[in-house]
């Protein structure tokens, strides 16, 4: 337990630091407010429109699908390393964890969310009112 | 026991996960003209899973994959449950969902969860076990897209659940800096031959308790209950508030036999506290106020999935009470309970999810009439709601008795008293549903018809909730048969 006080002493060095620097910042910096400053910046051209804009959600599967393939590497490699030693056994099990994402890839593929341009979109079943 | 010697043991989960694979596959291969086709298999896969698991029962108990998860007769008793509350949720959502053949496999890999839940050794499974379940459940919640309180109700789920996993982690990662075991078992011998810090150790039960808490919606970790309860498309509802909460529950009970108390006379005794956390003292605070909570809430709810929402917590508070005293008895009665709560639960909401368009609602007033328009279901609705309060020919009112029994045999009269008292409060809504049906009538009351689907599943629903409260012995063996808990790595 007798090693936490350093730590202890860290988190108050650091609240101490922090809290007085900011203060002393606020006290010293001289303050000067116009309404350009309250315009957020855009690579210092004037913004246009607004930030919270709806975009394309394929950006969001095609990271998730990245993802678990990024993983199925990452799994991989120990795998390469320890293979000698784990002969065949390791190579079925290895099979079996590739066969699973594979699965996963055929349903993203025959579901078409690997096309970027989608041929057709499909509004029919969508509520017309609200928000259109 | 050793990878390649445990996957005998494993063939249940192994079944499950190559049927998931395949109805993945099968539904590539058939788009769109499948119909109803996964919705059966999945029932079926669910309900061979469940054979698969019985035909385990008889074998000597055993830990698996170098003591990762065990196969006892507990487990099995709940991974059968589980099987059979899927394949039940199949059928009742098959109107809303059968075509839906994500909806199916999701279910399917939740079961797969609720497999593995009620048989880990491992603070790494538990978290694994867990959030198989919790992330599937967060995607069903959710399944109604273009609905917009079933959207707030998956982000609520899923948020609220994140932060418990994480709550509980942190848990499990201070129990595993002061023992140096990840296995439930070694964490346990550690304790009882070490020294833990009492402080830190209540501080990891503590986070701990959230996480399981969360799962099985008990006081201070229900406030998502509501809202997802009511948002959730209700064959999801049904099966929340059932399936994954009974696999909670067992998980709950292993953890709290295995590491927080120590068995005295090998598995089948009383338990003695292993460290120094009021353990009971604190479940049964708990159990009394998830209990008051849920009842006291749910006497102005308007929504009759509200409603149910907020007697689930209360019925959670019921079967809490048994953790408190947990022995032997207490865990026949919670999983006698979980039976009958599945039973009499999966009635009330098939009645709900099958007439929500016929009555125009969701609301209890929608049920205003209903004893005139349809008896055959409104009598086996009020049958479900006397069940669920806890009077006396139903299957709810056995369940109880033995609830309450097992807790006064212990001494917490108490709290066994404040359980009553609970029960008596619970009477006046679901009443009030029964008043709505029976006592208040429209002006001309339409007959409505309904199919026969409708009649036999009510009917399967309706006959255990009867039958249960005047023969229920077999059960009882059963259960009593089933409280095997391993002990070991």
């Amino acid at each position: 337990m007798v090693g936490f006080y350093t730590v202890l002493l860290f988190i108050f060095t650091g609240a101490f630091l922090v809290s007085f620097t900011v203060a002393l910042s606020r006290f010293f910096a001289p303050t000067k407010q116009y309404p350009e400053k309250l315009i957020p910046y855009e690579c210092g051209d004037l913004p246009q429109g607004d930030a919270w804009i709806q975009f394309n959600n394929r950006f969001y599967i095609v990271a998730l699908i990245f993802l678990i393939f990024d993983v199925e590497v990452m799994f991989l490699f120990p795998w390469a390393v320890v293979f000698n030693d784990m002969g065949l056994l390791a190579f079925v099990e290895m099979f079996i964890f590739i066969v699973v994402l594979l699965v996963g890839y055929a349903y993203v593929w025959v579901k078409g969310d690997l096309d970027w341009i989608k041929p057709k979109p499909r509004l029919e079943h969508l509520a017309k009112g609200k928000g259109e | 026991m050793s990878n390649l010697n445990s996957i005998q043991y494993f063939i249940p989960e192994l079944f499950l996960t190559a049927a998931i694979l395949v109805l993945i596959i099968v539904d590539l291969v058939l788009k769109d003209r499948k119909g109803h086709i996964i919705a059966y298999l999945t029932a079926a896969s669910a309900i061979i899973a469940g054979i698969l698991a019985y035909q385990q029962f008889n074998l000597p108990a055993a830990s698996l994959f170098q003591g990762m998860i065990v196969v006892d007769s507990f487990a099995i008793f709940f991974k059968i449950l589980a099987a059979f509350s899927t394949a039940i949720i199949v059928f009742i959502s098959l109107d809303s969902f059968g075509d839906k053949a994500e909806y199916n496999i999701l279910l399917l890999i939740v079961t797969l969860g609720m497999f593995l839940m009620p048989a880990v050794n491992d603070i790494l499974m538990i978290i694994i076990a867990m959030e198989i379940v919790g992330l599937m459940s967060y995607v069903l919640a959710g399944f109604h897209k273009k609905d917009l309180k079933s959207t707030e109700a998956a982000l609520k789920y899923m948020i609220y659940g994140a932060a418990s996993t994480g709550i509980m982690a942190f848990g499990f990662s201070l129990i595993y800096g002061l023992t140096g075991h990840t296995n439930l078992y070694d964490i346990q011998t550690a304790l009882v031959n070490g020294h833990a810090n009492p402080v830190a150790m209540f501080v990891a039960f503590m986070m701990i308790l959230g996480g399981l808490g969360y799962k099985i919606a008990m006081v201070p970790f229900h406030f998502w209950v509501p809202d997802v309860y009511e948002g959730a498309p209700t064959p999801v509802t049904a099966f929340l508030s059932v399936g994954p909460k009974a696999a909670g529950f067992a998980l709950f009970i292993r953890f709290l036999v295995t590491v927080i108390a120590h068995p005295t006379y090998g598995s089948f005794g009383s338990f003695t506290q292993n460290v120094q956390i009021q353990a009971p003292l604190l479940l049964a605070v708990l159990a009394v106020l998830t209990m008051t909570l849920g009842n006291f809430s749910a006497l102005n709810q308007k929504n009759i999935k509200r409603m149910l929402g907020y007697s689930a917590i209360a019925h959670v508070g019921y079967m809490v009470m048994a953790l408190v005293v947990l022995n032997n008895d207490a865990f026949g009665a919670v999983m006698f309970y979980m039976i009958v709560y599945l039973f009499m639960n999966f009635g009330a909401f098939w009645v709900v999810e099958s007439f929500a368009s016929k009555l125009g609602g969701e609301e209890i007033e929608n049920y205003k009439g209903l004893g005139y328009r349809d008896p055959f279901t409104a009598v086996s609705m009020a049958i479900f709601m006397f069940s669920l309060t806890g009077l006396p020919p139903f299957a709810g009112f056995i369940g109880k008795v033995y609830l309450f029994s097992a807790v006064i045999k212990q001494g917490w009269y108490i709290l066994a008293l404040i359980g009553v008292l609970n029960s008596v409060v619970s009477l006046f809504y679901y009443l009030s549903v029964v008043k709505s049906m029976f006592l208040r009538q429209e002006d001309e009351n339409v007959p409505i018809q309904s199919s026969l689907y409708h009649k036999v599943l009510v009917v399967i629903f309706v006959v255990p909730t009867l039958l249960l409260g005047v023969y229920w012995q077999p059960i009882i063996n059963f259960t009593t048969h089933s409280i095997g808990i391993f002990f070991g790595k």
